[in-house]
């Protein structure tokens, strides 16, 4: 029990140790504010406690991390990096509030449905949303676009930018008052420029981006998303060999994988709706195959229901499944209108 | 590989020649785009293809492309006689733009296509056709009149046979969209609909897009060739025509009265595209062509 050997007082040790920070490590990754909160001591005092912490691991002999194996990770850790995490609004709070705040980074999210639903729409507002500035509790990051069947059409991303700068104006209308030094400089047109926008025409292309992204990742290290609209178009023509058409996709799966969690960005995937032809009747399923649908984190569903568009969780190691209503707007993807805005939980 | 710059990426349009139908559209069909067109027979789909042939050679400046067209037609005969008509018009509308000799219509190429192995064909060779006219007129916009007559009658309904069939619409769709982005083309397709009977709609019931369902003369419909194609496209519209009947006022002789007549509706609705709202707008077939109309 390291803490013990710490020369501090026995009232914050016993704090610590109640707190459940019965080791050095422990207080290798956590901030002095988070610490403060936990002990409920003051900031300055909790700063104390790490310098000193810190000092003494320093001088120890045996390596700092006791991680078996190198660049592991405790969970511990790895739970303090999640909270620390920042997701991408979807600008609409319903779908936010489903998502657990949004498109979480580090993990690849899928999102499927039938044409017309708002694939393209939701991914150009992500790539618009990406960019809004750390004090409006965004990202300030940049965004790579990957088109692959043309749809994303320019006009309309600067409509959606626009409508971004005007809510964040509002708000800082109404909550800011007296900062006048936070106007809002941002253009439409530097959120377009922002958007690092790649046009697609073959699956080699495909491939041949995405093992690029690393190289232009490193030199671009504020992008923050990657939007391919849509993964599936040029797969979906006659392979002749299928299991070649499986080992590219997982390798492409894979890579984008390693990217998210490299360069801790959020990477969006949109696919397509095809039948699955079972027995007699149809079913509905996204494209690609079932050893596709294994190599997504997470998989969001678009569909209509009724006059409405809604969204239901698929498949996610973390959220509940459930399925909440939206609405595409000339502003961007927004709030469904309708009165009953319940969300069901299944 | 380098990004794009967005803010050089202009997204142009070709006008359809009627300034109310323009305005639903946001422009007109768009370029490095396929743009589908879903009605039934005589609804007006083939006068639409027309109309932008000839528009597509006013210049830049009036919302043409300044270019000539392809026009791949499937269903026999071409409408050679309705095209003089039209070209008519739009030369006595357009007069300053052509000067007297000019025939638009000589700026219009026109093939048959038989089946969908003749269209890959045909699209194999389109690329350099295409790069020759850049000598003269560049051609800037492929009609592909309709797409699902190559469809309608080769494939058994198996799914194998069906599998076989979205395969190839991937493949003609990925070919197309690769000229369309190679030389900034717009590309218009028209597509055919299919009935929906009885209370067991299937796949085909599926909603796609903003309408709920589709009604054309009184039947409820659905565009042919199913879900797959209707991810090959980029924008789809539908035009509709019904009978309605209308109550008229009448002066007459003996005080006024009220004749009840038939009329024919037609609208074109917006049903899925990346930058159009839900929209719809009613229009009209005349002698000159097709133009919309402000109620």
């Amino acid at each position: 029990m390291e803490i013990w050997r710490l020369p501090i007082s026995a009232s914050q040790r016993g704090k610590l140790i109640s707190a459940g920070y019965t080791s050095l490590s422990s207080l290798s990754s956590i901030s002095s504010s988070d610490l403060a909160r936990e002990l409920k001591v003051s900031e300055s005092e909790a700063m104390n406690i790490l310098k000193v912490a810190s000092h003494s691991r320093g001088s120890e002999t045996s390596n700092a991390s006791c991680s078996i194996v190198e660049g592991a990770q405790s969970a511990w850790d790895m739970l303090h990096d999640e909270e620390s995490l920042m997701h991408i609004t979807t600008s609409s709070a319903d779908l936010d509030n489903i998502l657990g705040g949004g498109i979480h980074c580090k993990e690849v999210t899928e999102i499927g449905g039938v044409p017309g639903i708002g694939k393209t729409q939701l991914g150009i507002q992500v790539a618009v949303n990406v960019q809004i500035p750390n004090d409006f509790g965004g990202l300030g990051g940049k965004a790579i676009y990957i088109d692959t069947e043309g749809s994303f059409m320019v006009e309309r991303a600067f409509q959606i930018a626009e409508a971004c700068i005007e809510d964040m104006s509002e708000y800082n209308r109404f909550l800011r008052k007296d900062f006048q030094e936070c106007k809002i400089k941002m253009l439409p047109q530097d959120i377009l420029e922002n958007i690092f926008y790649f046009r697609i025409c073959s699956y080699t292309e495909q491939i041949a981006l995405i093992n690029y992204l690393d190289k232009f990742l490193s030199e671009h290290k504020d992008v923050k998303v990657i939007v391919v609209d849509s993964v599936t178009f040029h797969f979906r023509q006659d392979f002749d060999d299928m299991a070649l058409r499986t080992r590219v996709l997982s390798g492409m799966a894979l890579k984008l994988m390693n990217l998210a969690k490299r360069f801790s960005l959020a990477v969006v995937l949109l696919n397509q709706v095809t039948t699955k032809h079972t027995e007699a009747s149809f079913q509905l399923a996204l494209a690609l195959g079932d050893s596709w649908s294994h190599t997504c984190t997470n998989r969001i569903v678009l569909y209509w229901n009724g006059n409405e568009r809604y969204a239901y969780i698929d498949k996610s190691p973390s959220l509940r499944s459930a399925s909440a209503a939206y609405s595409v707007t000339a502003r961007g993807i927004r709030n469904s209108s309708s009165s009953c805005k319940r969300i069901k939980m299944m | 590989m380098t990004p794009q710059s967005l803010l050089q990426l202009t997204s142009q349009k070709c006008t359809t020649g009627c300034p109310i139908l323009d305005r639903l559209l946001y422009g007109g069909i768009p370029c490095d785009s396929i743009t589908e067109i879903v009605a039934e027979s005589g609804s007006g789909k083939t006068q639409i293809c027309l109309q932008l042939s000839l528009h597509a050679q006013l210049p830049v400046s009036h919302g043409g492309l300044a270019a000539s067209s392809l026009y791949l037609h499937t269903e026999f005969p071409f409408p050679f006689r309705r095209l003089h008509q039209l070209c008519l018009s739009f030369r006595s509308s357009n007069a300053h733009h052509f000067p007297v000799n000019d025939n638009p219509c000589d700026r219009i190429f026109v093939q048959s296509v038989h089946s969908a192995d003749h269209l890959l064909e045909i699209m194999s060779k389109t690329d350099p056709f295409i790069e020759n006219s850049k000598n003269q007129v560049p051609a800037r916009l492929i009609v592909i009149d309709s797409i699902a007559a190559l469809f309608r009658s080769d494939f058994d309904n198996t799914p194998v046979e069906l599998k076989r069939r979205s395969s190839l619409f991937f493949k003609i769709s990925s070919k197309l969209k690769a000229l369309a982005k190679r030389f900034n083309l717009a590309v218009l397709v028209t597509n055919q609909v299919v009935d929906l009977v009885g209370p067991n709609e299937g796949i085909n019931g599926l909603r796609i897009g903003n309408l709920g369902c589709l009604h054309t003369s009184g039947r409820r419909v659905c565009p042919a060739l199913g879900l797959a194609w209707a991810n090959c496209v980029n924008s789809r519209l539908f035009l509709s025509r019904n009978e309605e009947v209308i109550r008229e006022e009448n002066e007459k002789p003996n005080g006024q009265s009220c004749d009840f007549v038939k009329k024919k509706m037609r609208k074109l609705y917006v049903v899925f595209a990346p930058h159009l709202p839900e929209s719809s707008c009613e229009f009209e077939i005349t002698r000159e062509g097709l133009f919309g109309v402000e109620r």
